[in-house]
Parts: structure tokens; C-alpha cells; sequence
């Protein structure tokens, strides 16, 4: 395999637009994402590499090796308990340390890029498709970790296949990358899922803008009728998991369904294309794509996409291998802009680590106070007040938006429509009560506009969580949307396409259901349901729309 | 922020204003439309524009035609189409309009309901449970038709019947002379000389009464703090209060004021103290009336026992000793000076509405007490503190309270405080007694304690009694505002999760704006008559009068046909009671005269520095 240490560096371009209502002209720079893989790099490590115990759903799991063992790319250290999945050595050396947490492996001092035939391939033979799956030690490599294997092994009933391409995260681009680099590989890993999982249908989400991508994957497709491309805005979010349900099959889900419940798997991308390698190769996770951003010395803020960086090693050397930290900075975030959080160094980089992005320092803020509106589909509240501090703000208020919902009680908020902002103005007005002068915000592109329509005008100033890494990057702040969040204008023959309901433009989705309230388990895949009990002892039924409606009422 | 299907309906005529960006091409729903009970504070911020703005019901269902940001309100040049207003039953408060019953929509067949809509769109459905589940309820209509305004309620059973009758026999007096014996020589009282002494050896704590007569010629002297304003009646024979016959003299009243030794005025949060003629809003039912002579007595109180339940209560005792001793002589006088008579039956009317009058009186100690059913109208003797009662509730008939069951001791907020002679000539309870159109059940009198969980502990029992009387509506009264505004709203709260309609009343304004609330508290009447909205230490200013309690009944009535009260202001807007004073007048065809407010008084010095520029 190609040892050249060569890193792909995406320069952006920066294009000047004037406004013409202002005297004054801004410079607003869009970062240009080519879709450029395939990146081979040398990693200089820094001390031992770090396999965490932790690093998908469930419960840790346990060592199989102990100190002094000999591993191999690829050889099995440590097996889940209960729901979880198998961790492979990402690199050849010594068992050095295992702790509560990880296992320490020493190694060599530089490392490269793995290909997919280093590693050594695991035992199940090929046809047995989710045997492979599940020995590769799949999760989620979106970021959630939920472990793929378990995922596809509930049956579907002749369901979908979503392939989450959407890249919603704003600077990453590694997705977009393997969709022009992988396109047949990442096929072929749909249909494997669709196999696994009894699903007639694969469904691959990709935003409208990526003309590039989506000419990749239509031409990958090319006599297959079972798999479509679907067309999203360019809005954020849309990669939720509930989100893409909603675009593709018209069925907006509670947040206590799962996507079962709408006879549906949502998968990733890169997960389609890693279970692929799992069942062609037998290659387990060792590695993973990642893309690195910000403050990196010769990157001229610029993305620089690792196709394929040895799970374990340092956030550090990673960030070294990329050109190194330029100057002083403010955090280094790991993940994308919106739901990244803030990393360490000597952190080190996991199955769902998908961004490394290094910050300008933040401003001094000098003790204002600052109202937080926290929203399920960006920063939690605990990063809120972090990066509050960070500006040295003083919290004086937290909202929550109204569609932030806490459905298992363990502090992790699911949006009740991703995307479809409920209204700010009530939350504004408590923030300026508060006596903020700031507001300091994670919403999603329609929600951030609706801050917009009244924090100003409260006097309020209007930070966005992401406001510091979009800003290092030259792109311009989330504030107004002006984008359509709809897909407009002509789509590829044989796409489908998240079309305003009312238009009559080909491709749309129909809107099969507005499900609220509903228990898990229920079948959501049906075109309708919705009933609602009052309080006050009286039955309200609320019918968006339908036809030959029946309803009786029976003691 | 979007609001329910449910809630839009009950804001059909609100305007329509958009919570997010919506795109052309939109058809507007529910899920829309920024909450309408947020627009006052968004049109003061500047944040939103109403001008032209279509209501819910008009928007809703239309679609977009051009996209627009949050808090821009839907006018008719975004729609396509203007939806046809529907009719609703938003009438203004007071309206007592006999409304159109609705008619049944729903077909009921054993105990089964069905719906079949072949197509449709947007369509909601209420299903009250009475009807759902009612197998086997009675009445099937008349139950929920069943229609109060306009008199034509059925009385099929029973018909009206009178439970007890009070008759009032007054006695005019020209003239109060001080003489060598309590007598009434044809219209002159004659109070014994040297009584004051006797009076104050009564009561430990009462160091000193000073007696005097104020005659209309005379109202502008120096008064220290009024406790109390009383009728002078008494019963005849063995009559109880409340039946029988009651003797009450005219143009007289007793007036007790007073301080402690070293001159701190008996009162907490303001006072009447000053010039009695810049400090009595004369003619309120708590107040003298502008002519009555004013037999003032003035105690001083043992120092610091101002506060201390002990001290108000013996400045009372020491008082009602004197008049005692002119109830007496009441009882002697010769019938043939009886002037005019007066009859108050208490009538029930099963088949109407039933109603039940709940007035919270204070109940926190010292100046905040109450003293209840004493053997003479407004006396001491057998009467019960409602603190010692707990200030739970205590069921009068409302005969009970015109012959004055309800000794006063009362000192919080003189405008807005009810004396012992308010009681006696209350209007709510007048205009309840004398309404044809309602089952007047009783009136429950119910204390005000100090602390929180006691004032939950009463409401609960106000609750009870009022689902044992079985009422249908309830006017729930206060005096004061503030801490008592908590258990007040407490009650209205308990009455309403019965599903009993009810209508508050109390000084709110300005200042007494409600401190707290409840879903239950959408009816209400605010008893304020001063020009700035606040407690302006006149005596008696702020306190229910007739133009209130006729408010309240129509509000109440409209409230038990189904008929929608309109949500308040948000700032206290005189004009809200004119204009529902005005409708009733027109309605009616009875005028309503409002009462005179502090503007007709002569300005005192006080005033003038406290409160001119408020």
C-alpha cells in the first residue's frame, strides 16, 4: 500500500460580496468543501495509544488482553458485556497499561494510515453477513455509537434503509469525501444493511448543494431500483435521526419512538461504508474518518479530510499530522460546530470521533449577563454555561425551547420536530426579564431566526454556540435564515426531494403523518393516528387532515 | 410560541400572528401561531405590529402567499383567503343576553357515540364526558341547556319558598345630647355623662375614652385612626339575629377611634387618622353618611398592644359598653316613633341557579379579626372571634348578615377595609337577596389566616362547602389585597376545580394587582373607585358597592349560561368598568350610578403629599 505522507489540504476560497443597501462592504468567506479522499498521512505518536472501553452505547466493555500481550492491527483487546461491541487494536506493539477505562498499547513511533487489507480480518466467514457486522465491533459512526450490529438485527418488514449522507454539521466534509471517493463501496454496503435487515427499500439523504456528491452516488446506482437519493435543504438539522424519517417517508415520529416504529434503520454513512469493509474484508474498526479544522498552521483555515486515522491516538497528534496548532487558541472541539464538545490534547480519538476543530481564543465579555435558550438539536445547557464562562458571561437565566424534550429523564433532549421552530419570542422576553443583556443560543437554523425576529429588538445581543467556531473558520455567524427549507428548483430524475408540501414540484414527499403523544412500540408507518385527553374531562381529537374518518365512541 | 388546536379555538378572535418564518405556499394551522396572551408585552417592546391583523379564525386554514418572518401578523394581503369569522360566543362580560342554545350536534344512542367524516380537513371535535358517558343522567337536555338568563329557567319543582323573614323598624334622631341618663326623648339620644369612665374600667388595656358628637356642621375636626363605623340597632323580644324584629336608629352611627397611650395610631398598613371630613368617603356602606351624626369615641390603648389581638379587641368591648346601654334604650322607645319598616325575606328558589356568596374577612389577629354572631346586631356579647374559630368557613344566611352578624375589627388599607356597618347594608348580598333570577343559597363567611398552609387549609373547606351546598355559581369577596390576595385566589381555585362557576371581587387596580392566580381565576370584579387605582387611606373608598355587585351577578350569571368572559388587560384599565357599566345600563334599561370617589372630598394635607402626583 502508498506509505507517501501526503495530506490532503483543502484551501477555501473567499469570496467577496458587497452588500448593496450598506455602505459598508463584508467579507464573507465560504469555506468550499472539496470532496477529495483518499488522504494517506504519518502519524507521529506521542506516548501509548489509548483504546477506550467506552466508545458506543451501552456498557464498557471488558479486557480480553492483559499487560504484555502482543497485538496486531485488528486483533480483538476487549468484548462488550450486555449491549456493546467488540474493540480491535488499532495498531501492532505491547499491552502497556489497562485501566477502568482503556487499554494502553505501546507502538511504533509513527504510525500510518490503515488500509482496508491491514488489519487482520475477523473469524465469521463472509456470507455470514451479521456475524461479520457484529465481530467487526460496527457502532454508529455518525457520533451516536449505537452498536450497528444489534441496530440491523431487528427485522424489518419489508422497511427502509435511511443512509444518513446529510453531513449536517457545518466545516466537516469527510462524508462528502467518501461519497466521490467510496460511491460503489458505499452502495454496496446499503445493500448488505437492506439484506441484514429484511428492508425492500435503501434510501440515501444528501442536501441539494452536494451536486457533486449526489452525481457520484446516482452514477454508483445505475441500474439498482431498489436504492434512491433523497434531496435535502441546506438548512440545520436535518442529519437527525427523526429528522431524516421525517424527510424521507412523510412520518414525523415522537420522541419516544424509535425508527422501527416507522419500519425504518437510520444509518450513517461512513457506518454503511465500515460495515461493507467488515463483511468484504472482514476488516474490524480500527480506524476512522475525520476531519480537521480552525486554527491549524498551513490549512489557511481550510478542512483537512483523514480518511483513515488509527482509532486511539492523541487529539495532538492527529491535530500534528494535520500542520499543528497555529498560534493561540481558544478550545479545541471535538465533533462537528453544533453538537461538538470541547476536547483535551491527550484525548484520544474513538469510533464516533468525527471532527477535530481548533478555535480562535474566545472574547472577554467582562461579566455580562447572559440569558441561555437551550435546544435539543446543539449544545446542551452543561455547554451552554461552559462556553458562557469561556466569554466570561454571567448566567442569569436558562430557557429551554419549547420542543426540547427530556423523554427518558436522563438529561438528553430530543427535538419534537428537528428543524420547525416552535417560536422564541416567550423565551426572549423571560431572558430580557432576567435582566440579560446577552442571549447566548444553540438552536437549529429555523429557531436561531426566530431569535432573531425578537432578541434584537429586545435589546438583547444574540451569541450562537457556534459563533466562535464559525467565526475562526471565516464563515458567516448563524443568525437569519435566508435559505428555503425546502428543496426548490429541478432534482436528478429518480430522486425524491423534501419539497414544500403545498408545491406540486416532482420528488416531493408525501406528509403521511403528524403523529404527537403516542407510545412506543405503536406502528407509525401507518398513515394516520392522533388523540389527545384534556384535562378537564373532555376528549379533544385533532385531525390535521384525512379522509373517511371514523370515530366511535364506546363505553 | 405555537400554540394547541384546543387553545386556538379559545382564541378564535385574538389575532393571528406567526411565531416563526413561515414560507409561502403555507396553510396555516395551530402550529403557527404565536400564543396571543404574550402580544401586550411584545406591541410595548415594539416587537409587533396588530394593525390589520386578521384573528386566528380568519387565518386559520388560508395559506400563505408570500413567506414571512416570526411575530409578523397575518393580514389579508398574505393570505389567499379571508376565512368567514366564525359566530362566538365572546360576548363582553356582563351581557346578560339570553344566548342561543347551541342544539345538539352530537347524537347520543346508548351510551354510544359515533362520528363518521367521510373527508375533511382541519376538523376538531369536543365531546363533552357528560354527554359521552352520561348512561343514564337524567334530563338528557335539560341538563345541558339548562338556561338561567332571562327568567325562563324552569321552576318545575317545588317553586319559590321563604325560609325566614327579617323586619327593620327605624327610629329617627335629630339630635345627640349628653344628659343624666342613656335615654331617646322622641328623636334626641341623651348618653349619660360620666359613662366614658365606666366604659374604660372595663378593660384593662384601655386607658382612656373620650366621648364626642359630630354633627355635619363640625365634620372638619381632627381624628385619630377609624377602627370602626356601626349601626345602633337592636333586637326585639328574643328575636336571633337575622329573624324576628330589629330596631336601628337613623342618622346616627358610632365611630370608634384611637391610639395607644403614647399616640401610635391603632392601624398597620396606612391609616385614616386627619380631618374627618378629607378622610370618610362618606356614604360607602362601611362609612357614615354625609348628615349622620357621629357619636366618636376616642380610646387610648396600653402602649405596643396595638399590634397584640388583646389591645383592638378591648377598645371594642370598651366602645359597645356604651353602646349597649343605647340599645337598651332603644328597646324602651315607643313604637309610635318608628318612622318606616322595612321586610327582608329570605326566599329559595329550587330550579334556579344555585348561588352561594363566600366573603374572606380578615382573620390574622389584633385590628385583622372578625367577631361573629354576637347576640346584638353589631355587639360583642356571644359573638365568637373568627380567629378562635380558626377562620374556617362559617355558613350565615344572608338575613344574618343585614342584621349585622359580623362585628368588625378591622384596620389594613382603610379604602379598601369593611367596617361592621358594611355588613350590615352589604350589596352584594342585597342585590343576591332581591334577584329573582337565582337560588341565593347563603353566604360563607371564611377568615383570612397568616400563614400560608392555614389559608390552604380554609379555601379546601370553602371548596367542600360549597360542593355540599351543591352550588352551580359562587362570588367569592375580599377585603384588602396583598398577603389575603393568596388564599382569596385559593378559593376561587377550590369553588372552580368543582366545576363551579365563580366571579372574584376585590380591590385590585394598581396596587392590589392580584399577586398570585390560578386557572380558575378568569372572572373577576375590581371594587376599585379611586382615580389613581390605589389604597388611598380614605376611608372606605375602595370598598364593594352596588355598581360592583351588579356587575358581579351579571358576570356570574353569564358565566353559568357558558357564556365567554373576556380576558383582562394587562394593565388596569379604568375604562373595562365603564364600558361594562355602560352595557348593563343599556341593557337593562336600568342606569347604574356610580358612587362619588376622594375627587369630592376636600383635599388634605396628607393626600396632597402622598398621593396628588401618584
Amino acid at each position: 500500500m502508498a506509505k507517501k505522507s501526503v495530506v490532503s489540504k483543502v484551501k477555501k476560497s473567499s469570496v467577496k460580496a458587497t452588500k448593496t443597501t450598506t455602505k459598508a462592504s463584508t467579507k464573507a468567506k465560504t469555506g468550499t468543501k472539496k470532496t477529495v479522499d483518499g488522504t494517506t498521512a504519518k502519524f507521529k505518536i506521542s506516548g501509548d495509544v489509548q483504546l477506550l472501553l467506552k466508545q458506543h452505547v451501552g456498557k464498557p466493555c471488558v479486557p480480553c488482553v492483559k499487560k504484555g500481550d502482543k497485538v496486531s492491527i485488528g486483533t480483538l483487546i476487549a468484548k462488550p458485556q450486555g449491549l456493546g461491541a467488540n474493540i480491535h487494536s488499532s495498531v501492532k506493539g505491547v499491552v502497556s497499561k489497562i485501566t477502568d477505562t482503556a487499554i494502553f498499547i505501546k507502538t511504533d513511533k509513527v504510525l500510518s494510515t490503515i488500509g482496508p487489507n491491514d488489519a487482520i480480518p475477523v473469524s465469521a466467514k463472509k456470507d455470514d453477513l451479521l456475524g461479520r457486522v457484529t465481530e467487526a465491533g460496527v457502532v454508529g459512526m455518525g457520533g451516536a455509537g449505537f452498536p450497528t450490529a444489534v441496530k440491523l438485527s431487528t427485522k424489518l418488514n419489508d422497511g427502509y434503509i435511511l443512509v444518513n449522507a446529510a453531513e449536517c454539521e457545518p466545516i466537516l466534509a469527510h462524508n462528502m469525501a467518501q461519497l466521490v471517493r467510496f460511491p460503489k463501496e458505499t452502495v454496496k454496503g446499503i445493500q448488505y444493511a437492506m439484506k441484514i435487515a429484511n428492508a425492500k427499500q435503501g434510501i440515501i439523504a444528501i442536501k441539494q448543494k452536494h451536486s457533486h456528491e449526489i452525481e457520484s452516488v446516482l452514477k454508483a446506482l445505475k441500474g439498482i431500483d431498489n436504492i434512491r437519493v433523497h434531496l435535502l435543504p441546506d438548512i440545520y438539522p436535518m442529519g437527525e435521526e427523526r429528522a431524516i424519517i421525517r424527510e424521507t417517508l412523510g412520518i414525523l415520529l415522537p420522541v419516544t419512538a424509535l425508527p422501527s416504529d416507522a419500519n425504518a434503520h437510520v444509518i450513517n454513512v461512513e457506518t454503511v461504508l465500515r460495515l461493507y469493509e467488515a463483511i468484504e474484508y472482514g476488516r474490524p474498526i480500527v480506524s476512522k474518518k475525520i476531519t480537521v479544522s480552525g486554527k491549524i498552521k498551513g490549512s489557511d483555515n481550510g478542512v483537512i479530510v483523514f480518511s483513515d486515522v488509527p482509532i486511539g491516538i492523541k487529539v495532538r497528534d492527529l491535530i500534528a499530522a494535520a500542520g499543528g496548532i497555529d498560534g493561540d487558541y481558544g478550545e479545541i472541539i471535538m465533533g462537528g460546530p453544533f453538537m461538538g464538545r470541547p476536547c483535551k490534547l491527550d484525548d484520544p480519538i474513538t469510533k464516533t470521533t468525527g471532527g477535530i476543530i481548533v478555535t480562535e481564543p474566545f472574547k472577554d465579555y467582562k461579566g455580562a449577563k447572559v440569558g441561555l435558550l437551550v435546544c435539543a438539536c446543539g449544545a446542551n445547557e452543561d455547554r451552554l454555561k461552559d462556553i458562557a464562562k469561556k466569554y466570561n458571561m454571567n448566567v442569569v437565566d436558562v430557557e429551554y425551547c419549547k420542543q426540547a424534550q427530556d423523554p427518558k429523564g436522563n438529561g438528553v433532549y430530543k427535538c419534537e420536530n428537528p428543524g420547525n421552530c416552535p417560536g422564541q419570542a416567550l423565551k426572549c422576553m423571560n431572558i430580557k426579564k432576567a435582566g440579560a443583556t446577552e442571549i447566548l443560543i444553540s438552536n437549529c437554523s429555523d429557531c436561531t431566526n426566530t431569535v432573531m425576529g425578537s432578541a434584537p429588538g429586545l435589546g438583547l445581543n444574540v451569541h450562537h454556540s457556534t459563533d466562535h467556531i464559525f467565526e475562526t473558520v471565516g464563515m458567516p455567524v448563524q443568525r437569519h435564515l435566508t435559505k428555503s427549507k425546502f428543496v426548490e428548483g429541478p432534482i436528478p430524475e429518480g430522486c425524491t426531494a423534501s419539497r414544500n408540501p403545498e408545491s406540486n414540484e416532482p420528488g416531493g414527499i408525501k406528509q403521511r403523518a403528524h403523529a404527537e403523544g403516542g407510545s412506543k412500540g405503536a406502528d407509525y408507518s401507518k398513515p394516520y393516528q392522533f388523540r389527545e385527553n384534556t384535562p378537564d374531562g373532555e376528549l379533544l381529537i385533532s385531525i390535521e387532515s384525512g379522509s373517511d374518518i371514523s370515530i366511535k365512541y364506546e363505553d | 410560541m405555537s400554540i394547541s388546536a384546543e387553545y386556538a379555538q379559545e382564541h378564535i378572535n385574538d389575532p393571528a400572528v406567526l411565531c416563526c418564518r413561515r414560507e409561502a405556499g403555507t396553510t396555516l394551522s395551530h402550529h403557527d401561531f404565536e400564543d396571543p396572551a404574550i402580544f401586550d408585552d411584545l406591541v410595548s417592546s415594539g416587537l409587533l405590529k396588530l394593525d390589520g391583523a386578521l384573528t386566528i379564525g380568519q387565518a386559520m386554514g388560508s395559506t400563505l402567499t408570500k413567506t414571512l418572518d416570526s411575530l409578523n401578523a397575518i393580514t389579508k394581503d398574505c393570505v389567499d383567503k379571508v376565512q368567514e369569522a366564525k359566530a362566538s360566543a365572546a360576548a363582553t362580560p356582563a351581557a346578560p343576553t339570553a344566548s342561543a342554545s347551541v342544539g345538539n350536534t352530537t347524537t347520543v344512542s346508548g351510551g354510544k357515540l359515533k362520528i363518521h367524516i367521510g373527508e375533511g380537513k382541519g376538523i376538531d371535535l369536543e365531546i363533552p364526558m357528560g354527554i359521552a358517558a352520561g348512561a343514564g343522567a337524567a334530563a338528557p337536555s335539560g341538563a345541558a341547556a339548562g338556561a338561567v338568563a332571562g327568567g325562563a329557567a324552569s321552576s318545575a319543582a317545588g317553586g319559590e319558598k321563604v325560609v325566614r323573614t327579617l323586619t327593620r323598624k327605624h327610629f329617627n334622631i335629630t339630635e345627640v345630647k349628653r344628659g343624666d341618663k342613656t335615654k331617646i326623648d322622641g328623636t334626641t339620644l341623651y348618653i349619660r355623662k360620666g359613662i366614658e369612665k365606666e366604659a374604660v374600667d372595663t378593660q384593662e388595656l384601655v386607658h382612656d375614652l373620650k366621648l364626642d358628637i359630630i354633627t355635619k356642621d363640625n365634620y372638619h375636626v381632627y381624628s385619630e385612626t377609624i377602627m370602626d363605623t356601626q349601626p345602633i340597632a337592636t333586637k326585639e323580644g328574643d328575636a336571633e339575629l337575622g329573624t324576628g324584629v330589629t330596631r336601628v336608629l337613623d342618622n346616627v352611627v358610632m365611630m370608634l377611634t384611637g391610639t395607644t397611650d403614647e399616640g401610635v395610631q391603632i392601624g398597620e398598613f396606612g391609616s385614616s387618622e386627619g380631618y374627618l371630613d378629607e378622610n370618610v368617603m362618606w356614604n360607602r356602606p362601611s362609612c357614615p353618611d354625609h348628615g349622620d351624626i357621629i357619636i366618636r369615641g376616642t380610646v387610648k390603648i396600653e402602649n405596643k398592644k396595638n399590634m397584640e389581638r388583646p389591645g383592638p379587641l378591648a377598645a371594642h368591648k370598651a366602645f359597645d359598653v356604651i353602646t349597649q346601654e343605647i340599645r337598651l334604650a332603644l328597646k324602651e322607645l315607643d313604637e309610635k316613633y318608628c318612622v318606616s319598616t322595612e321586610e327582608f325575606k329570605q326566599v329559595r328558589r329550587p330550579g334556579k341557579k344555585k348561588v352561594a356568596l363566600v366573603k374572606e374577612i380578615m382573620g390574622q389577629g389584633a385590628m385583622h379579626d372578625n367577631l361573629i354572631l354576637p347576640v346584638e346586631p353589631v355587639g360583642i356579647l356571644g359573638a365568637h372571634p373568627n380567629v378562635d374559630l380558626c377562620n374556617v368557613p362559617v355558613v350565615c344566611s344572608p338575613l344574618e348578615v343585614l342584621d349585622g352578624c359580623i362585628h368588625a375589627l378591622t384596620c389594613i388599607g382603610p379604602a379598601s377595609k369593611e367596617q361592621s356597618r358594611h355588613y350590615w347594608r352589604e350589596p352584594m348580598v342585597l342585590e343576591m337577596l332581591f334577584d329573582e333570577e337565582i337560588d341565593f343559597a347563603g353566604v360563607i363567611f371564611v377568615g383570612s389566616p397568616q400563614i400560608n398552609s392555614e389559608k390552604f387549609y380554609v379555601s379546601r373547606r370553602v371548596g367542600m362547602t360549597c360542593e355540599a351546598m351543591d352550588c352551580d355559581g359562587a362570588i367569592v369577596t375580599t377585603e384588602g389585597f396583598g398577603n389575603n390576595h393568596v388564599d382569596f385566589v385559593s378559593h376561587i381555585e377550590q369553588i372552580g376545580m368543582r366545576g363551579i362557576k365563580v366571579v372574584g371581587m376585590s380591590f385590585c387596580a394598581k396596587q392590589g394587582a392580584l399577586v398570585v392566580g390560578n386557572k380558575y381565576v378568569t372572572a373577576m370584579v375590581d371594587n376599585n373607585k379611586s382615580e389613581a387605582g390605589i389604597e388611598n387611606e380614605i376611608l372606605g373608598n375602595n370598598t364593594l358597592c352596588p355598581e360592583d355587585a351588579v356587575r358581579a351577578i351579571l358576570m356570574l350569571k353569564a358565566e353559568m349560561t357558558g357564556e365567554a368572559i373576556k380576558k383582562p388587560e394587562k394593565e388596569w384599565n379604568p375604562n373595562v368598568k365603564s364600558q361594562n357599566i355602560e352595557l348593563i345600563s343599556s341593557v337593562t334599561g336600568k342606569p347604574v350610578e356610580l358612587v362619588k370617589n376622594e375627587k369630592s372630598l376636600p383635599m388634605s394635607e396628607k393626600y396632597k403629599k402622598k398621593y396628588a402626583n401618584a
